[in-house]
């Protein structure tokens, strides 16, 4: 199952490294990655596959320090 | 005020006393704050061994542990013990040196990106890159290892700003919002408490992160409800309540594990459905619903759906749950269960009986002792003989399963608690790991004891070998061990072999009463096995006994 999350996050240079880390390890396999810089944060679009539900990957992400919001924008089935 | 003497300057006034920790090139300046300050600087023999003395002080109070390392091999050599201390919740405060910030990305001489290699063993991590920046990310560092849920915090402080000349900074406040618990939550708890015929209380290492092992003690009372604890957990129920159960899971007890199998309500407080834990996840307390309490929402539905959630601090929302009486039929059984599937001490054989010692040990040494266990049969054998009258009395490494990890975290410990027993029980494999670390025992005078349980064997591995490899015995058999007497009489650490059950008692006696530190080196027989298993797959009412 494909979903569209987009997540702001400190303008850290760590802080898109770990949260990708994250999306990974914990199973969620990125297709698709936007990124802008914009005053303090960095804003994210990631598509992203799994047979996982979604809420363990926000979870997940919600936990980051660095991670202000995550917000889950579309959730669309599709064929894998 | 240089970088470094702000380190020093921050730990003081966070009420830190003592750090453990290793000297090189790129942290020089900040060992050179350490000279006559008020801190005091543990040095270790390996910077793993300074992790998890750091690991063993914080386990050991609650408080944080904190330790030093220089840059490349010395920030790596940190790792496992971040890994260790990320996966069980432990509060630890890593400082590593870096290479100067206009070498960063050069390959220096020990640059190593230490930043990127704590990404997934650390809570959270820093590389500090403007002096301006250091007083309120190593605030920030504390606050982050100590606060909701505990974890490792890195922060890497490249050398020149060590050196540089910082700003004054006041002492930030750090406090947040605490989660409150969902009166919504509570409500769906309560009706599924009053539902319950065979409630069972989960108990998991967030009771002491939470210090809740009051409030735990006080539902239990009242509620009579029969109560599993996991690795992590063992001392918060205490040992006289009448429905302990001891430890669930793979090398739990029997009746622990029947009796979540069969309990139609499972009050999960402070755990996380570990695969230890669980055995095969599909037939885990099947016929249970799941009320979850825990810090941390992520933990909630990550391995077993929960019919209610309480999302806060235990302090705070086990208090909340009602106070309903436990079914007396079930409370029979569980009384029944107990007497039926009670330990067993009466070993036919003439050779050192591993439960039967611990259990003695368990029974000689104070109640205010603490317990530092290495990895594998020893272990599990700690966890399944010894009864912990508070978590903190009971250091192991849990999620991790960290070798190497019970000499050094017995030194944090016993600094951390001068005035307490502290014993590392180990097997022959386990020791070796840090060995180096009783030098550290003898240049400090700590009188930490020792007991290695020595079957010439990686027993755990050679357990599965035997029992799922066919006997094919791999790379297990460690005949070839040192005479670990003699070895510690090295380092000034006097000692005794025993080989022989009816040495046990006075071995014991001469263990706990020594006042220095001490090895009791008991050798066992290397095909004991521990009891009951439950094998790969299966559920835990699937479980391997000796009698199989």
């Amino acid at each position: 199952m494909k979903h569209q999350l987009t997540v702001a996050v400190k303008n850290h240079a760590i802080a898109v490294e770990r949260f990708l880390r994250v999306a990974r390890h914990r199973g969620f396999r990125l297709t698709r990655l936007e990124l802008e810089g914009k005053d303090e944060l960095f804003h994210v679009k990631m598509t992203i596959d799994s047979d996982k539900p979604i809420y363990l990957l926000t979870s997940q992400l919600s936990k980051l320090v660095e991670v202000q919001q995550v917000n889950l924008h579309t959730l669309q089935q599709q064929a894998i | 005020m240089t970088g470094a003497q702000l380190l020093i300057d921050l730990l003081a006034k966070q009420g830190v006393k003592e750090v453990f920790g290793y000297p090189g090139g790129a942290i020089m300046p900040i060992y050179d704050a350490l000279y006559g300050a008020p801190v005091k600087h543990y040095l270790t023999r390996h910077e793993q061994g300074a992790g998890f003395a750091a690991v063993g002080y914080a386990r050991s109070t609650g408080k944080l542990g904190v330790c030093f390392a220089t840059s490349g091999p010395g920030a790596t050599n940190l790792i496992t013990a971040l890994a260790d201390a990320m996966m069980d919740s432990v509060p630890v405060l890593a400082i590593t040196g870096q290479v100067p910030t206009a070498a960063i990305g050069s390959d220096a001489f020990q640059e190593v990106d230490v930043l990127g290699m704590s990404l997934s063993c650390t809570k959270h991590s820093y590389m500090v890159e403007r002096a301006e920046d250091l007083a309120e990310v190593l605030q920030e560092a504390m606050h982050l290892a100590l606060s909701g849920r505990p974890g490792p915090v890195l922060v890497d402080i490249p050398k020149d700003i060590q050196q540089a000349q910082v700003p004054f900074h006041p002492w930030l406040a750090l406090d947040e919002a605490q989660p409150q618990v969902s009166p919504v939550q509570v409500q769906k708890a309560e009706t599924l408490l009053a539902q319950a015929k065979r409630p069972v209380a989960y108990i998991g290492g967030g009771v002491q992160s939470a210090d809740a092992q009051a409030e735990l003690m006080q539902f239990l009372n009242k509620t009579q409800m029969p109560a599993v604890s996991t690795l992590k957990a063992l001392g918060s129920v205490l040992p006289d309540y009448e429905y302990d159960l001891g430890m669930l899971g793979m090398h739990g007890g029997q009746a622990a594990n029947i009796a979540v199998q069969e309990c139609d309500l499972l009050v999960c407080i402070g755990a996380r459905f570990d695969d230890r834990v669980t055995g095969n996840l599909a037939k885990f307390a099947a016929k249970a619903d799941v009320i979850h309490l825990d810090i941390d929402p992520a933990e909630v539905g990550k391995r077993k759906p929960a019919q209610a959630s309480l999302i806060a601090d235990l302090k705070q929302s086990i208090p909340q749950l009602s106070c309903f009486v436990t079914d007396s039929d079930w409370l029979k059984t569980i009384k029944e269960l107990k007497q039926l599937h009670a330990w067993r001490y009466d070993y036919p054989g003439e050779r050192v009986f591993a439960p039967y010692l611990l259990n003695q040990l368990s029974q000689k040494m104070p109640d205010s002792g603490v317990v530092c266990c290495d990895v594998g049969q020893h272990q599990m054998w700690v966890a399944q003989h010894m009864k912990f009258t508070h978590p903190s009395n009971h250091l192991s490494s849990g999620g991790a399963g960290t070798m190497g990890f019970g000499l050094p975290a017995a030194i944090g410990a016993q600094i951390a608690r001068p005035d307490d027993m502290v014993i590392t029980v180990s097997g022959d494999g386990s020791i070796m790991m840090n060995i180096q670390e009783l030098a550290t025992i003898r240049r400090n005078n700590l009188p930490v004891k020792i007991v290695i349980l020595d079957n010439q064997r990686l027993g755990m591995v050679r357990q599965w070998q035997q029992l799922f490899f066919d006997g094919r015995y791999s790379e297990t058999n460690l005949s070839d061990n040192p005479d670990f007497v003699a070895l510690a009489a090295v380092f000034g650490i006097p000692g005794q072999t025993i080989t022989h059950a009816n040495e046990v008692d006075d071995a014991i006696d001469t263990l706990v009463t020594s006042q220095g530190p001490y090895i009791l080196h008991a050798c066992i027989d290397d095909k004991e096995n521990v009891w009951p298993l439950v094998p790969p797959g299966a559920a835990n009412d699937e479980m391997m006994t000796e009698k199989a």
